[in-house]
């Protein structure tokens, strides 16, 4: 489970145009993190431009004469040339970098090491934990994380985000911003001095992951390839002494059973499916096994994260033979306990509709009686969705038809909507 | 008699577990792990009694804790005429005499009780 850290694909296996875009990501991650490691965080910018020219060289060169015998050590060695090139040139201008410069080119005229995956990975979690600096605002902390660990142009995240290209740039500034201030002499910190920021770092990687997970985008490789990005780095953690905590292990456990049933969800058209309309046995069997491993490392010590809660949840989802038989009961006091850990009326609303499948919907309607919704939750479809289902089902149905009309209003995509027609139409129970 | 939940743990890498049943009885520790929190958590009365001991190849040792890194392999429910008795039971278990892995006793609370 040590996938994406290791140098160098074998070049015979670059063959289509994804494979290289897959090769190409995953070495700018683990570039731009070996790379600033070595001349500081503050000089992000430098690095990735560095990476960047050295891609583009690649598809001139590898283009013309064929793949070196090492794609990595290649990428590796003109990225290095051109950083400290950059840092040169940078330093005649402002004569403070000299030091930078001397230290990296100081370090032989082979700048070509081999990492071991070790390493790397060391490189890659510290990158990860210095995007979740508390000084970054939250937002600018997954958008760095995209840019610099999974390699995705701004462009890319823009449109995996729902956002503008322009939104994304001014995201990418303010991190930036932040990461120039550090002072000279913990351009590099220790990672064990970082793990402090380790809630910070569960929170970016569970946001990237329900980027991918919840997205209504259209193309499923897109919402696919922020999930496994989000697998990809908490595996990582989970398998560094830095990270491995039960908690850790939950997050991990509750992606595997999510993105189980990712393949699921989609009909042969490109619409959504319900979860009692899904074939449950598209679900992936190996991913649920990854998953109920990680879970059962995870229940251990005596700390019930949110994760584990979260993680719970899907796990009863995946072990349920059918729809009717699911197992209510749990799902209800898992969010209870969800609700306790980390208060949210999505929690409780969320229960209200487990409560309602285990006891009726009027028990469910109960629930959601003693909560007054923010706004953000009152205007959501989500919210509109529920109450009609709850009241049609109560028998409600003039106070039904009007939360159905709302949600189909509010309803973000096409897929979403055809979705709630389907299951706020009369439906015989 | 009162009725005792033995956890057990075994060290992560040491078997290849996929089969249905092997999933299952992951799941199953999870869920018993997560019982004692319900409790805690949610107010509502949960089966396990607070405290308990973990039995290693090397003894007894206090709390409910064992490392991180160890993983929970199962579990079991055993009668004991008492708390010492049921972890001389666990002493005996076949997971505690490998090195490195170990069991977690807890009572658990008769429904009926206080």
């Amino acid at each position: 489970m040590t996938g994406g850290v290791e140098s160098g694909a074998p070049p015979g296996a670059i063959t289509g145009p994804g494979l290289v875009e897959h090769f190409f990501r995953r070495e700018y991650g683990r570039l731009v993190a070996v790379l600033a490691r070595k001349v500081g965080v503050r000089h992000l910018d430098l690095v990735e431009d560095a990476v960047q020219g050295a891609f583009l060289g690649a598809l001139t060169a590898w283009t013309a004469r064929g793949l070196p015998e090492d794609p990595g050590a290649w990428l590796y060695r003109v990225a290095y040339n051109n950083l400290t090139g950059d840092l040169r040139r940078a330093a005649g201008r402002l004569r403070i970098l000299e030091r930078t410069v001397d230290a990296v080119a100081g370090s032989g005229d082979d700048p070509a090491p081999s990492y071991s995956a070790r390493e790397v990975a060391d490189d890659m979690l510290r990158m990860l934990f210095v995007c979740c600096d508390d000084a970054i605002p939250r937002e600018s902390q997954l958008v760095l994380a995209l840019k610099t660990l999974c390699g995705f142009s701004a462009a890319e995240i823009a449109l995996r985000l729902f956002t503008s290209e322009a939104n994304v740039y001014k995201r990418l500034a303010r991190a930036r911003d932040r990461l120039r201030e550090a002072p000279p002499d913990v351009e590099t910190p220790p990672l064990n001095t970082l793990t402090s920021r380790l809630s910070s770092v569960h929170a970016v990687l569970y946001l990237l992951f329900n980027e991918g997970y919840l997205s209504a985008h259209a193309e499923q490789a897109i919402r696919r390839e922020l999930c496994d990005e989000a697998i990809r780095l908490a595996t990582l953690l989970a398998e560094h002494p830095a990270g491995a905590v039960p908690e850790t292990f939950a997050l991990l456990a509750l992606m595997h059973l999510h993105a189980a049933r990712l393949e699921a969800r989609r009909d042969g058209m490109g619409g959504l499916l319900l979860l009692e309309e899904q074939d449950r046995s598209l679900w992936d069997r190996q991913r649920i096994r990854l998953g109920v491993e990680w879970l059962e490392r995870a229940a251990s010590g005596e700390l019930f994260s949110r994760f584990h809660a979260e993680a719970g949840v899907a796990a009863e989802h995946c072990f349920a033979p059918s729809f009717d038989e699911t197992r209510w009961s749990e799902i209800s006091d898992l969010y209870a306990m969800l609700e306790r850990i980390d208060p949210s009326p999505l929690h409780t609303m969320n229960r209200a509709v487990a409560v309602a499948e285990w006891k009726g919907p009027e028990a469910g309607l109960a629930v959601l009686q003693a909560l007054a919704p923010p706004v953000w939750l009152a205007g959501s479809y989500l919210w509109d969705a529920v109450l009609s289902d709850l009241h049609r089902r109560a028998g409600n149905l003039g106070i039904a038809q009007r939360h159905r009309e709302r949600a189909l209003a509010s309803a973000p995509a096409d897929a979403v909507r055809d979705l709630l027609r389907r299951r706020l139409a009369t439906r015989p129970r | 008699m009162p009725k005792y939940l033995f956890l057990q743990r075994s060290v992560p890498g040491q078997s290849q577990r996929s089969s249905p049943a092997q999933m299952q009885e992951m799941y199953a520790a999870f869920n018993a792990w997560k019982e004692k929190f319900k409790d805690r958590i949610l107010d509502m009365g949960g089966p396990l009694k607070p405290g308990g001991k973990v039995v290693t190849a090397s003894g007894a040792t206090d709390g409910p804790f064992v490392e991180a890194k160890e993983i929970v392999g199962g579990y079991m429910l055993v009668s004991a005429e008492s708390f010492e008795h049921a972890l001389e039971v666990a002493r005996e278990s076949p997971p505690v005499t490998m090195p490195g892995s170990s069991v977690e006793v807890r009572e658990i609370r008769e429904t009926e009780g206080p």
